[in-house]
């Protein structure tokens, strides 16, 4: 099915992506000897004495060549092995465990509802022709783009408070236990974060279904005299579809900031709640552990997207374009 | 093209909008953006907020961090125009220092930017080969990074404070304006004019200050103007988490934070701020669609 010169569009994507990775593992390595103060102080506290820190410092050879450290740090990640937390103990690997579901739950719903509301609405932004019809869908699409999400999430919090609708932040119920009492506790927060994602698709779809509308190929379909639907379905969707495919791309690169704030507020026991514990407890290994992590969920889901546009448009791995 | 040999394309050519900059003949001041009355409303917004952040610290408003100066979480009233806090601030003069935090901190971190990727960035399309390369791939690594993400990493390592906000929104709005200018730049270093000036035996230093850089920066004009936007985003976002300006000084990220325990008794203390912070925000985007449709941007973009 595939041509030569797609197999080498794919297998370049996925050179690069791995490229990329190992690029990020070395400047996350390089962060965490960065911070100011010895692992061996950090862990010991500035107290101790000097016999025990240099006894751990030569256990966890840390008085090694920077080059070789990075090299068993690395061969532990390949085995899979994050480290553990210098507060707990505890692997870092095994509250990537526990923490995921929530999280990704979460990104799953923020992503439903973007791609639900947005499509549609960028469908009806391309298609409205008067200056009113845009200036309002302008003036929505910015004011959505230009809210931080924290903001937005106040809001909702306090008008579903304020007018008694049934809905609040702040008690998490996890999905096995009470499913629709998880689901009433998850709308909030998803809605949230999707109000970044429909704007962007708004913004972006918009502009290419303008743009497909404009070719000569709609004009004369819609000449032959089929159906509007049947238009969009096969001649619009389709070839907007790639410039779709980067805004989600994109916006799933915000889904994880994201998280980290939406979870803070909503006191969702996800994995940005204990990456900003993390941070507050000074608890490098976690911080860096789940960076990673996210650097790479976020380049592997770019890797798909680009298997994506291959897939909706033939051209992009024959090499015409991008 | 209108272009001579070694001639700059000065910026009355490319249209900067604007009443400081003349167009051809007419000299008579004019509103920017005509015909474009959102973004005209954005600037006028902008402007009046960019007073507030220089010149607010003079305003007779009272202290910010006088504690117990009034009543505990009383409401917006005659006296108390935004209401008062938690520890009896008034909120009013808080929110003009927030405002100020949030602009002089964005902006700076966003005037940095704009110098380090410029440079870069032409660098990077003038030496095509392994330097090109380097630069290409570096702003590739750090684009890998989601935004808030790498300000994270960023901010374990500085601790919490100013430091981290500003290299964190310099970190994440240079790769994508490197890109920018170095596509902007690609497009004219092989045109007649700079190859004609480069066999005259100008420097590289000269062929990229005068020859390139004039036709780069409408794009970088355009770009740093999202970059504001995305740096004020970051900057609240770090604030709201408390990884931001420490208390007791105020940003508006760290005021929406101060008052989110109180949303439902005193909603003034989360509303205001935050309905600010996405007026602010908003005014910078509407500028800079303004921008690039006055000068005919292409392939600039907002990420967050």
């Amino acid at each position: 099915m595939l041509s030569g010169a797609g197999w080498r569009y794919f297998g370049g994507r996925v050179v690069a992506g791995v490229a990329t990775l190992w690029m990020v593992s070395v400047l996350v390595f390089a962060a965490l000897h960065l911070v100011p103060g010895s692992y061996a102080e950090i862990v010991l506290g500035p107290f101790s004495s000097p016999q025990a820190r240099a006894a751990l410092t030569s256990e966890f050879g840390l008085d090694r060549p920077l080059v070789l450290q990075y090299a068993e740090w690395l061969r532990h990640l390949i085995v899979g092995d994050l480290g553990s937390s210098l507060g707990t103990g505890e692997p870092v690997t095994s509250q990537l465990v526990r923490r995921w579901p929530v999280t990704a739950e979460l990104a799953m719903l923020s992503l439903l509802v973007t791609v639900v509301v947005g499509l549609p609405l960028a469908v009806l932004a391309g298609l409205a022709r008067g200056r009113l019809g845009r200036g309002l869908s302008r003036l929505l699409g910015s004011s959505a783009m230009s809210t931080p999400d924290f903001v937005i999430g106040s809001l909702l919090v306090y008008v579903f408070s304020r007018f008694s609708l049934g809905l609040s932040g702040g008690e998490y119920v996890s999905l096995t236990a009470d499913p629709l009492g998880n689901m009433r506790s998850m709308v909030l927060p998803a809605l949230t974060l999707s109000m970044f994602g429909v704007a962007l698709l708004v913004r972006t779809g918009r502009d290419a279904v303008v743009n497909v509308f404009s070719s000569p190929h709609v004009m004369a379909a819609l000449a032959r005299g089929e159906s509007m639907a049947h238009v969009i379905r096969h001649h619009v969707l389709r070839n907007a579809a790639v410039p779709v495919l980067t805004v989600l791309g994109t916006y799933v690169g915000y889904l994880m900031g994201g998280a980290v704030i939406v979870e803070n507020l909503f006191s969702l026991p996800g994995l940005g709640q204990s990456v900003l514990s993390a941070i507050n407890g000074r608890d490098y290994a976690v911080v860096q552990g789940m960076v990673l992590v996210a650097a790479a969920a976020f380049i592997a889901i770019n890797l798909l997207a680009d298997f994506a546009y291959g897939l909706v448009d033939p051209r992009i791995p024959a090499g015409h374009r991008g | 093209m209108g272009t001579q040999l070694g001639e700059p394309v000065s910026v009355d050519a490319i249209g900067l909008p604007g009443g400081s900059v003349a167009r051809r003949g007419s000299r008579s001041w004019r509103l920017p953006f005509r015909g474009d009355v959102l973004s005209r409303v954005g600037l006028f917004i902008l402007l009046v907020f960019v007073l507030v952040s220089v010149f607010g610290r003079w305003l007779p408003l009272g202290d910010a961090e006088a504690v117990n100066a009034g009543p505990r979480l009383a409401a917006p009233s005659g006296h108390w125009w935004a209401g008062t806090d938690s520890l009896g601030r008034s909120v009013l003069p808080r929110l003009v220092q927030g405002v100020g935090t949030t602009f002089v901190l964005a902006g700076i971190a966003v005037l940095v930017t704009a110098v380090i990727s410029v440079v870069i960035g032409m660098v990077a399309a003038y030496y095509r080969g392994v330097v090109g390369e380097v630069i290409v791939r570096g702003a590739d690594v750090l684009f890998a990074f989601p935004s808030l993400l790498l300000a994270i990493l960023l901010v374990a390592i500085t601790g919490p404070g100013m430091t981290g906000a500003l290299v964190s929104i310099v970190l994440i709005c240079s790769p994508l304006m490197v890109r920018v200018v170095r596509a902007a730049s690609l497009s004219v270093v092989g045109r007649d004019f700079v190859v004609a000036a480069r066999v005259g035996g100008a420097s590289p230093v000269r062929v990229l200050a005068v020859h390139v850089l004039p036709n780069v920066a409408g794009a970088a004009v355009v770009q740093a103007t999202y970059a504001l936007s995305v740096g004020m985003l970051i900057e609240s976002g770090l604030s709201f988490l408390g990884l931001g300006l420490q208390p007791p000084k105020a940003s508006l990220g760290s005021l929406v934070h101060e008052g989110a325990v109180y949303l439902p008794i005193a909603p003034w203390l989360v509303l205001i701020p935050g309905g600010l912070l996405a007026l602010a925000i908003m005014a910078v985007n509407l500028v800079g669609d303004g921008l690039r449709d006055a000068l005919d941007v292409r392939g600039v973009e907002v990420r967050r």
